[in-house]
C-alpha cells in the first residue's frame, strides 16, 4: 500500500523531464516523502533471537509507513505475543510498495532460520495498480505452498480494492483471498484494513496509511485471527 | 532664446535627438515585447492547469470546507468555477466477451472545463461538452488498443455502459509533475454518480478550478492555505512553482524583468553621456552670454528648457522608432515554422505603460544628467572666452553636491520604479556606483600605468597617450559608458546562456519516456528480450535492480551511530533507501572523493551521496550498517558522488553498491525507456507487455515530456530573441554614446592638422585611444558581469552558476573593436574636412 510514496519514488528515480517535484534535495532523493521517514525498525538484535519466528510477509502498511517502529502493527503484535508469555519472535518482512509478485519472490529471503507462522499481508498493491486478480491468486497461492512445504503454518489477511476501481474488479479481487483460505486450510483475517479504511481520523494524510491509532486496530484485526494459531513454545 | 541657441548648433542637436530617441525606442521595444511575452507566458501556464487557481482534495468536500471556498471566491471576484473529479478505475469492453479491463484514469468534467487551454480530438473535431452527454465518453487512444475496441462502441465504466465519442489527443490541465498508470478517460459529472464509483472508501481527487482577476490570485491562495493550514485541501494559481516546469516559469519571467531593468539602465547611460557631452560643449557659448550681460539662471533656464524640449522630442521619436521596429520584428522571427507558435501569439505593438516608461525616463534622466554640468554654469567666467578651459573650482559647492544628492535620488527612483521594487532598486544603483567607481579607478591606472609611453617616438602613440590624461579627456565618460554598456550587456547575454543550458538539460530529446516498475528477477531476462526484440519498437532501455535498505548504525571518524535508535535521532538518515548496485557512474554523477570500483567483490562497499556525507558526517572510510530486508550488511565508505538531482532519468541513488554482496538480495528491477514513437505503436507495446508479464507495470508519460517540451522551447524561443534584441540595442545605444564624444575631438584634430598631422596618423591616434579605452571598459565590464550573472543565477533564477569564458572573451574583444571603428568612423568628416573650416566653427 504504497501509491503516493510509489508516485514519488518513481518519478524521482526517472527524473521524469524535470517535471517531478522537487528532486533537489537530498532528502528526496531516493524518493520517500519526508513524512514517511521513520519507518518500522528492523530487529537488529533479534537476530541473535533463539525464539521461532512470526514472519510478516507484507507491504508498507506492514513495515509501518510514517509511523515509528514501536507503532507498527507487527510490533504490536509482539508485546501481545509478550504478554501472553507464548515465547514467539515477531519478524516484521514489510516492504513499502511490494506486490504479490514481490513478496514471492523474496519469500526464501524473509523465511529465514526457524519460522513457525507466517502471515501473508500482501495485495494493497496490486489493488492500487489495478493488477489483475488472477495474478494475485496465483502468486499468493505460490507463497502458501512453499510455506506450507516447509510446514508453516500460514495466516491470510484479506484486502479489498477501492470501491472507485468497479464492482467487477473489487469483488473479483476480495474473492482471491476467501477462495485461497478454503482451498489450502488457512485462517482468514477477513480485511487488515477493517474499521480503519476511509475513516478520517484513523489514516495518514494520503489516506492510505493507517495512523498510530489505525494501527492498533490492524493488531487488534490480526491478533484476533493469530492467536489461535499459536501454540506456547 | 532657447529656439535661437537651437537654431545655431542644430547639427550636434541633431545628434543629440538622435542619441536620445534611439536610447527610448531600445527601452519601449524591449519593455513591450516583455510584456507581452510574459503575458503569452501566463496563458500558457495557466492551459496547463487550465485555470487560474485549483483548489483540491483527496477526501470528499466537507459541508463547511465548501462554505469556506465559496465564501473566499466571492470576496476576492472569481469569475468562473467548474468542479472535475479524478479517479483510477477499471475500464471493460462492454461485450463480455471481450474480458479485458484496463485501469485508466477517469476524469468527470462539467460544461464549463476547460476554462483555459482546449482539448484537441483526434481528426479535429472541436471538443464540445455536449460530446460527453447522455453517457459519452472521450478515451485516449491507449485504450482503444488495450480493450481492442473503436469509437462508436461501448465501455463499462463500474457497471454503466459509455459510448466512445472521440479520441483525446491532448488535454488541458492535465497535472504535470504526475504520473498516471492508466489512460485518460473523460465523462460528464452528471453521469458520475451512477456509475456508482464514489463511495465509501473510495478514493478520488475533486478539483476546483477557478477562473478570476489577475489582482487576486495570489491573496486567494494565500487565504485559502492559511484557511485550510490543518485540512486535506490544497489551493494553488497557475504560478505555483511547486514543480519545474513552474519553476522554469519563474526564472524566465525574473530574467525578462532583469533585462527590462538593464535596458533602461543601457538607455539611461547613454541619454546622460550624449547630455554631459552635448552640455560641455555649450561653456564657451555660455561664458559669451554671460559676457552679453546673462545672468545664471536665465543661462541655465536656457539650457535646461532646450534639453528638456530635446530630451521630450527625442523619447517620442523614440516611441516611433520602437512601433517601427516591433512592427518588423514578426517577419524575421516567424520564419522557420517551428518557431510561429510562441511569437504568433505575442501581441506586436507597443503597451502604453511601456511608452509612457520610455519617454519619462528620456526626459528624466537628460534633465538629470543635464543639471549637474549646468550648475558648473555659475562658475563660468566670461575670461574663458579668452583663456582655455576652465580653471579647478576652489572650494566645496554645497548647490553642486546637492544636486548631485538629488540626481541619484532620482536615478533610484527611476531604476525602483523599472523593478517595481525599493530593494532592487536600490541594490542596482548600489551595484552600479560601485562598477562606476571602480571603471573611474581603473581609468586613472591606466594613465598612470601608460604613461611611460608618452616618451615614445611614435607620434600617433605618444598622443593618443596623451589625450587620455590631458585635460577634458574623455577616458571616464567612455569607460563609465562602455564599461556599464559591457557589463550588462555581457551580464545578460551569459545569463541567457546560463538559462538555456539549464532548460536544454530538460529537455534532451533522446531521453527516456517510459518505464517499467516491479520487473521481477525471474522476469528480468524475459522483459530484457522483449524490448531488444525489434517488433516491439522499443529504444535505449535499461533494467536497473533495486532493494529497500536503512541505515541502523555508522562506526566512523565523526559519526558514531550504535543503534538504529541512535540513527532515528538524526532524522531522515533513519528512513527507507531505495539502493542499488553496479561498477560505473551515470552521466549525471561525478566523483567527489575516493575511487569508484571496477568488477564485484565479496567485500561489502558503499558510495554515498555528497549531501549525506555533509549532512550526516559520513565520511571516507567510515563502515556504515544496512538492514536489507532483514539481513545487515557493514560496507565501507569508499567512495563520495554528486548526482545531479535535476537530470536523474537514469535514476539517481544516495546508496550504491559495488556488486558482489548483494546480487543475491531479493530485489526487482525498474526500467527507464524509449518507448515506440507513434501514439498507436505505444499503446500495442504496452498491452503486449502487460499480457506477457502481468505483474509489471508501465508507467508513459511522453504526453508530460511532450508538453514540457513544448512549453520550454516557446520559453527557450522568446528568450532568446529578447537577448538578441538586447544585445543589438545595446550596441547601437553605445555606439551613439561613443560617437558622441567626437565633438571633442574635432578642434585637436583640426589643430593637429593644422600643424602638419596627417589624415592617417590622425586616425591612427584615434584608433589607438579609443582602441585601449575600449579594451578596458570591455574588460572591467566582463568581469563585473562574471560577478553579475554570479549573484542572478544564484539569488534570483536559482539555477546553478555556469561561466561561459567565449561570451566574457567576446565581449572584451567585440567592445574594444566596435569602440575603436567607432571612434575612427564618426570623425572621418572631421579628418576629411579643410582644418581651417573646423576651426572656424569652433
Amino acid at each position: 500500500m504504497f501509491a503516493g510514496a510509489l508516485a514519488l519514488s518513481l518519478l524521482t528515480v526517472v527524473g521524469c523531464g524535470g517535471s517531478t517535484s522537487s528532486t533537489r534535495s537530498a532528502s528526496s532523493a531516493d524518493g520517500q516523502p519526508p513524512v514517511s521517514a521513520p519507518v518500522a525498525a528492523p530487529e537488529q538484535p533479534a537476530r541473535a533471537d533463539n525464539r521461532p519466528r512470526v514472519v510478516f510477509l507484507g507491504d508498507s502498511i506492514t513495515a509501518g509507513l510514517g509511523l515509528s517502529p514501536e507503532q507498527s502493527y507487527p510490533t504490536l503484535i509482539q508485546q501481545k505475543i509478550d504478554a501472553a508469555s507464548l515465547g514467539y519472535h515477531v519478524v516484521n518482512a514489510g516492504v513499502s510498495g511490494d506486490t504479490s509478485a514481490g513478496g514471492l519472490s523474496r519469500l526464501d529471503w524473509a523465511l529465514d532460520g526457524e519460522v513457525k507462522v507466517m502471515v501473508v499481508a500482501l495485495g494493497g498493491n496490486d489493488g492500487l495498480r489495478g493488477l489483475p486478480p488472477e495474478e494475485l491468486q496465483k502468486n499468493l497461492a505460490t507463497i502458501i505452498e512453499r510455506a506450507q512445504a516447509r510446514t508453516i503454518a500460514v495466516v491470510l489477511a484479506g484486502m479489498e480494492a477501492p470501491p472507485n476501481f468497479g464492482q467487477t474488479y473489487t469483488v473479483s479481487f476480495r474473492r482471491v483471498y476467501a477462495d485461497l483460505a478454503t482451498q489450502y486450510g488457512v485462517p482468514l483475517i477477513p480485511f487488515l484494513l477493517q474499521g480503519v479504511a476511509g475513516i478520517e481520523g484513523l489514516n495518514q494524510r494520503d489516506g492510505i496509511h493507517p495512523t498510530a491509532e489505525g494501527a492498533r486496530t490492524v493488531a487488534d484485526n490480526v491478533w484476533t485471527v493469530l492467536r489461535p494459531t499459536l501454540k506456547k513454545s | 532664446m532657447a529656439v535661437r541657441e537651437t537654431r545655431a548648433s542644430w547639427r550636434r542637436l541633431l545628434f543629440f535627438f538622435v542619441c536620445i530617441a534611439v536610447g527610448v525606442a531600445a527601452i519601449v521595444a524591449l519593455r513591450s515585447i516583455i510584456q507581452s511575452v510574459r503575458a503569452v507566458f501566463g496563458t500558457e501556464a495557466k492551459s496547463l492547469i487550465a485555470a487560474d487557481v485549483l483548489i483540491s482534495t483527496n477526501r470528499d468536500w466537507t459541508p463547511e470546507a465548501r462554505a469556506t471556498i465559496d465564501r473566499r471566491l466571492s470576496e476576492y471576484g472569481a469569475t468562473a468555477q467548474t468542479e472535475t473529479v479524478e479517479t483510477p478505475t477499471m475500464v471493460r469492453s462492454a461485450d463480455r466477451s471481450r474480458n479485458v479491463a484496463r485501469m485508466s484514469e477517469l476524469r468527470a468534467v462539467g460544461p464549463e472545463f476547460p476554462l483555459y487551454g482546449t482539448l484537441t480530438l483526434q481528426g479535429g473535431a472541436p471538443y464540445n461538452h455536449s460530446l460527453l452527454k447522455g453517457q459519452g465518453v472521450l478515451v485516449r487512444p491507449e485504450l482503444l488498443t488495450a480493450l481492442n475496441v473503436a469509437v462508436g462502441e461501448q465501455v463499462l465504466i463500474g457497471q454503466v455502459p459509455f459510448t466512445i465519442r472521440g479520441v483525446i489527443v491532448d488535454e488541458p490541465g492535465r497535472r504535470v509533475g504526475d504520473f498516471s498508470l492508466g489512460p485518460r478517460v473523460l465523462i460528464d459529472t452528471a453521469d458520475l454518480p451512477a456509475t456508482g464509483l464514489l463511495t465509501f472508501g473510495s478514493r478520488a481527487r475533486h478539483v476546483l478550478l477557478v477562473k478570476m482577476p489577475e489582482s487576486g490570485i495570489d491573496r486567494l491562495v494565500k487565504t485559502l492555505q492559511s484557511d485550510f493550514k490543518e485540512a486535506f485541501i490544497n489551493a494553488r494559481s497557475f504560478r505555483s512553482s511547486d514543480d519545474e516546469i513552474g519553476r522554469d516559469f519563474d526564472r524566465a519571467e525574473n530574467y525578462l524583468s532583469l533585462v527590462g531593468l538593464v535596458i533602461v539602465i543601457l538607455g539611461g547611460i547613454a541619454v546622460s553621456s550624449v547630455t554631459r557631452v552635448f552640455v560641455l560643449q555649450k561653456m564657451h557659448a555660455i561664458a559669451v552670454l554671460k559676457c552679453l550681460g546673462s545672468t545664471s539662471i536665465q543661462i541655465m533656464a536656457i539650457y535646461m528648457l532646450q534639453v528638456m524640449v530635446l530630451g521630450f522630442a527625442g523619447s517620442v521619436l523614440g516611441v516611433g522608432l520602437a512601433r517601427v521596429a516591433i512592427a518588423a520584428i514578426p517577419y524575421y522571427v516567424t520564419m522557420p515554422a517551428a518557431t510561429t507558435s510562441l511569437l504568433a501569439e505575442v501581441h506586436y505593438g507597443i503597451t502604453w505603460s511601456a511608452a509612457l516608461q520610455g519617454i519619462g525616463i528620456g526626459v528624466l534622466v537628460s534633465l538629470l544628467f543635464s543639471v549637474v554640468p549646468l550648475l558648473r554654469v555659475r562658475a563660468v567666467k566670461p575670461s574663458l572666452l579668452l583663456r582655455d578651459e576652465s580653471a579647478a573650482s576652489a572650494g566645496t559647492d554645497w548647490t553642486r553636491i546637492a544636486a548631485l544628492v538629488l540626481v541619484s535620488a532620482g536615478l533610484v527612483a527611476v531604476t525602483a520604479w523599472q523593478a517595481s521594487s525599493l530593494t532592487v532598486g536600490l541594490i542596482v544603483c548600489a551595484g552600479f556606483s560601485a562598477l562606476a567607481i571602480v571603471l573611474m579607478l581603473a581609468g586613472r591606472l591606466l594613465v598612470y600605468v601608460v604613461a611611460p609611453l608618452a616618451n615614445t617616438s611614435s607620434f600617433p602613440l605618444r598622443h593618443a597617450v596623451l589625450h587620455l590624461s590631458r585635460p577634458g579627456n574623455q577616458t571616464r565618460v567612455i569607460l563609465l559608458a562602455v564599461g556599464l554598456g559591457a557589463f550588462f550587456i555581457v551580464g545578460v547575454r551569459t545569463l541567457q546562456s546560463s538559462l538555456l543550458a539549464e532548460f536544454s538539460t530538460e529537455m534532451t530529446a533522446n531521453a527516456p519516456d517510459m518505464f517499467l516498475m516491479d520487473v521481477q528477477r525471474g522476469q528480468a531476462a524475459g522483459v530484457t528480450s522483449f524490448l531488444q526484440d525489434p517488433a516491439h519498437g522499443a529504444g535505449s532501455f535499461r533494467l536497473i535492480p533495486v532493494l529497500r535498505a536503512r541505515v541502523t548504525g555508522v562506526e566512523g571518524r565523526e559519526t558514531q551511530l550504535e543503534s538504529f535508535e541512535d540513527v532515528r535521532a538524526r532524522g531522515s538518515l533513519a528512513r527507507e533507501y531505495t539502493i542499488t548496485y553496479r561498477d560505473r557512474l551515470e552521466p549525471n554523477e561525478e566523483l567527489a572523493e575516493g575511487r569508484f570500483w571496477s568488477g564485484p567483490s565479496t567485500e561489502p562497499e558503499v558510495s554515498i551521496e555528497q549531501g549525506i556525507h555533509e549532512r550526516f558526517q559520513i565520511n571516507m572510510g567510515d563502515t556504515v550498517r544496512f538492514d536489507i530486508l532483514g539481513r545487515r550488511l557493514d560496507a565501507k565508505v569508499t567512495s563520495i558522488r554528486r548526482v545531479d538531482w535535476r537530470d536523474s532519468r537514469n535514476g539517481g541513488f544516495i546508496f550504491v553498491f559495488r556488486p558482489g554482496v548483494l546480487d543475491d538480495a531479493p530485489q526487482m528491477f525498474i526500467s527507464p525507456l524509449k518507448g515506440p514513437v507513434t501514439t498507436a505503436a505505444r499503446a500495442k507495446f504496452q498491452s503486449d507487455l502487460v499480457a506477457q508479464f502481468p505483474n509489471v507495470s508501465v508507467i508513459d508519460f511522453r504526453e508530460i515530456l511532450l508538453t514540457i517540451q513544448d512549453v520550454m522551447s516557446k520559453v527557450t524561443l522568446a528568450i532568446s530573441v529578447v537577448g538578441g534584441l538586447v544585445l543589438f540595442s545595446g550596441a547601437l545605444i553605445l555606439v551613439g554614446a561613443v560617437a558622441m564624444t567626437k565633438f571633442q575631438r574635432v578642434y585637436e584634430a583640426a589643430v593637429f592638422k593644422t600643424l602638419g598631422a596627417n589624415t592617417r596618423t590622425i586616425a591612427r591616434m584615434l584608433l589607438f585611444e579609443y582602441g585601449v579605452l575600449g579594451f578596458l571598459s570591455g574588460a572591467v565590464g566582463s568581469l563585473g558581469a562574471v560577478a553579475l550573472s554570479w549573484g542572478v543565477s544564484r539569488y534570483a533564477l536559482d539555477i546553478p552558476w555556469r561561466f561561459f569564458w567565449m561570451e566574457h572573451l567576446g565581449g572584451v574583444v567585440a567592445t574594444s573593436v566596435l569602440v575603436a571603428a567607432i571612434g575612427v568612423l564618426s570623425s572621418l568628416d572631421v579628418l576629411r574636412e579643410k582644418p581651417l573650416l573646423t576651426l572656424r566653427a569652433e
